[in-house]
């Protein structure tokens, strides 16, 4: 993809007293485009989601988002974790409705309809979280961060505590959605599957200290789905990076 | 009391904090008519043992007095005419309304004090590293010290009378809530936090919109605790010269051994501390069913 990047990081490193966990990150990842990292468990790729998103300052490097440096977080580029993030004193509603409200949008209320639409919560809007199920409250905590249209999205392993089949939906809904809003996505996660499902291009992460082993582009035709799992490009990508992964 | 860092504690599960498949064990209520039935079951018996332990004998009224006698005490208290106050004398009978009313009353100054101090207090303990640090040792030699030490100091800061009284009640309540809003607040999940920010929530707003609300369950166990406390330091606040109170009453009691009066102010303590707390939590209730498992 040409487009301009809509994130870049430049050498960025990070250590907690000695021990190192980023080591010279670079990346960058252009408008409309999911880029997944991939990387094994501890390798510090929440620590490199966490700086992306201005949480967490680097020791070295640079971070840009729309040509300006990142030094805090913003609405510009939200952060869904794993486990719901979804404020539990407050309905669906009122969650979804929090940074429209927070930055004054006076469509607050449209756009929460929208995104209850969108994302089929509609009838569970007035529930509080821990009356959804997980694959629900993921959904939410997806659309509570869209509400503020963020050109950005930082996904840390979002459905990392779904079972499987919830998984595989919730990524197909994931797919449509960020297609639908071309909005750029650095997709955080050790799931090979996952990574070249949702991916255009996969960077792959070292063990700690976390340096960018390879690049691999996914060049798969869309719209991609649960089919797509049983493509032979998918499935040989898929033997290729799980051979470089165990091989590392 | 263990202050966290607030920043410092990475890698919280708010899935397993706060959502459904918590791992906290909980265990469902009884339903109305049972716990009913459990809470008055002990009473039931124990009121049945000390019946027939008076009435054989076995328990003599020196010890303690038979039901009869404190029933007959009881109704002296609430429904005897009132006399013409006598300065320096603390009346019992047809007094209930005024000791109870003096009581709570300055419970409710003190607590209400105590409120007002502890949750910003607790707030800035919670929030703030370097105030935690600053002032968590001294404050915790500071809450180390028994209520009834507090006593002597009171009288010679107050002098005899209310605002003594006001002020050993108010150190007895305000420990819980500094505590429980303190710790609750610093263990508001990291990730409620971050999420409010990437909303756009102002760092000025985060106390007030993710830390309070998040931290309130925690904060309402300490308004009951002080709220208890705080009316069992209303019998040591008493002591500094009131002759008005169940705790004046009860003294006066003790100097002439008149067992079914400390007992009628003892019963009437517990009564008026259960109804506090119900009260409180009745009020509280709409604010954290939230966090009902």
């Amino acid at each position: 993809m040409n487009q301009p990047a809509a994130l870049a990081a430049t050498g960025v490193t990070k250590a907690y007293g000695r021990q190192e966990v980023l080591s010279g990150i670079d990346l960058a990842v252009a408008a409309g485009e999911v880029l997944a990292v991939l990387g094994p468990s501890g390798c510090g790729k929440s620590t490199l989601l966490r700086v992306l998103a201005g949480l967490e300052r680097p020791d070295q490097g640079r971070v840009e988002a729309g040509g300006a440096a990142v030094t805090r977080p913003s609405p510009e580029r939200p952060m869904v974790v794993q486990g719901s993030t979804l404020f539990p004193w407050l309905s669906l509603r009122d969650n979804l409705a929090w940074g429209p409200r927070a930055l004054g949008d006076r469509k607050a209320g449209a756009i929460v309809d929208e995104l209850l639409e969108a994302t089929g919560l509609t009838g569970s809007a007035d529930l509080l979280p821990r009356q959804l199920s997980g694959g629900m409250r993921q959904r939410a905590a997806i659309a509570q961060v869209l509400a503020n249209g963020p050109p950005l999205l930082l996904l840390d392993e979002p459905f990392g505590a779904l079972d499987a089949q919830t998984r595989l939906r919730m990524q197909e809904w994931l797919i449509g959605l960020l297609a639908d809003r071309a909005t750029a996505t650095v997709l955080v996660t050790h799931d090979v599957e996952e990574a070249l499902l949702l991916g255009h291009r996969l960077l792959r992460l070292s063990h700690r200290p976390a340096r960018v082993v390879d690049e691999v582009r996914v060049d798969l035709a869309p719209p991609r789905g649960r089919a797509t799992l049983t493509d032979p490009r998918f499935v040989a990508l898929k033997a290729s990076v799980l051979a470089q992964v165990l091989d590392a | 009391m263990a202050l966290r860092e607030v920043e410092g504690d990475a890698g919280l599960d708010l899935g397993e904090v706060l959502g459904p498949s918590s791992e906290i064990a909980t265990r469902r209520p009884l339903s109305g008519w049972r716990r009913v039935l459990a809470g008055l079951a002990l009473p039931a018996v124990l009121l049945a043992t000390w019946a027939v332990l008076s009435g054989t004998g076995v328990l003599s009224d020196r010890i303690f007095p038979s039901p009869g006698d404190l029933a007959h005490s009881a109704h002296d208290f609430v429904a005897a005419p009132r006399r013409a106050p006598v300065p320096g004398v603390v009346p019992f009978k047809g007094a209930a309304v005024r000791h109870i009313r003096a009581s709570v009353g300055r419970w409710a100054q003190g607590y209400a004090i105590a409120v007002c101090v502890g949750l910003p207090l607790g707030l800035g303990l919670g929030l703030s590293r370097w105030m935690a640090a600053a002032l968590d040792p001294l404050y915790q030699a500071v809450r180390s010290v028994p209520i009834t030490a507090w006593l002597p100091i009171a009288l010679v800061w107050f002098g005899l009378g209310e605002g003594a009284a006001r002020f050993l009640i108010f150190i007895g309540a305000v420990s819980p809530i500094v505590v429980a809003t303190a710790d609750s607040t610093a263990r508001v999940p990291r990730q409620l936090v971050d999420t409010a920010r990437m909303l756009g929530t102002r760092p000025r707003d985060l106390a007030r919109r993710v830390y309070l609300p998040a931290a309130l369950p925690g904060i309402v166990t300490g308004l009951r605790l002080g709220l208890t406390l705080g009316w069992t330091s209303v019998i040591v606040a008493e002591l500094s010269g009131s002759t008005s109170g169940l705790g004046a009453m009860m003294f006066a009691a003790r100097e002439v051994t008149r067992l079914d009066q400390i007992i009628i102010g003892m019963a009437t303590f517990g009564i008026i501390g259960l109804v506090g707390d119900v009260l409180l939590r009745t009020v509280a209730r709409p604010f954290v069913r939230w966090a009902d498992a």
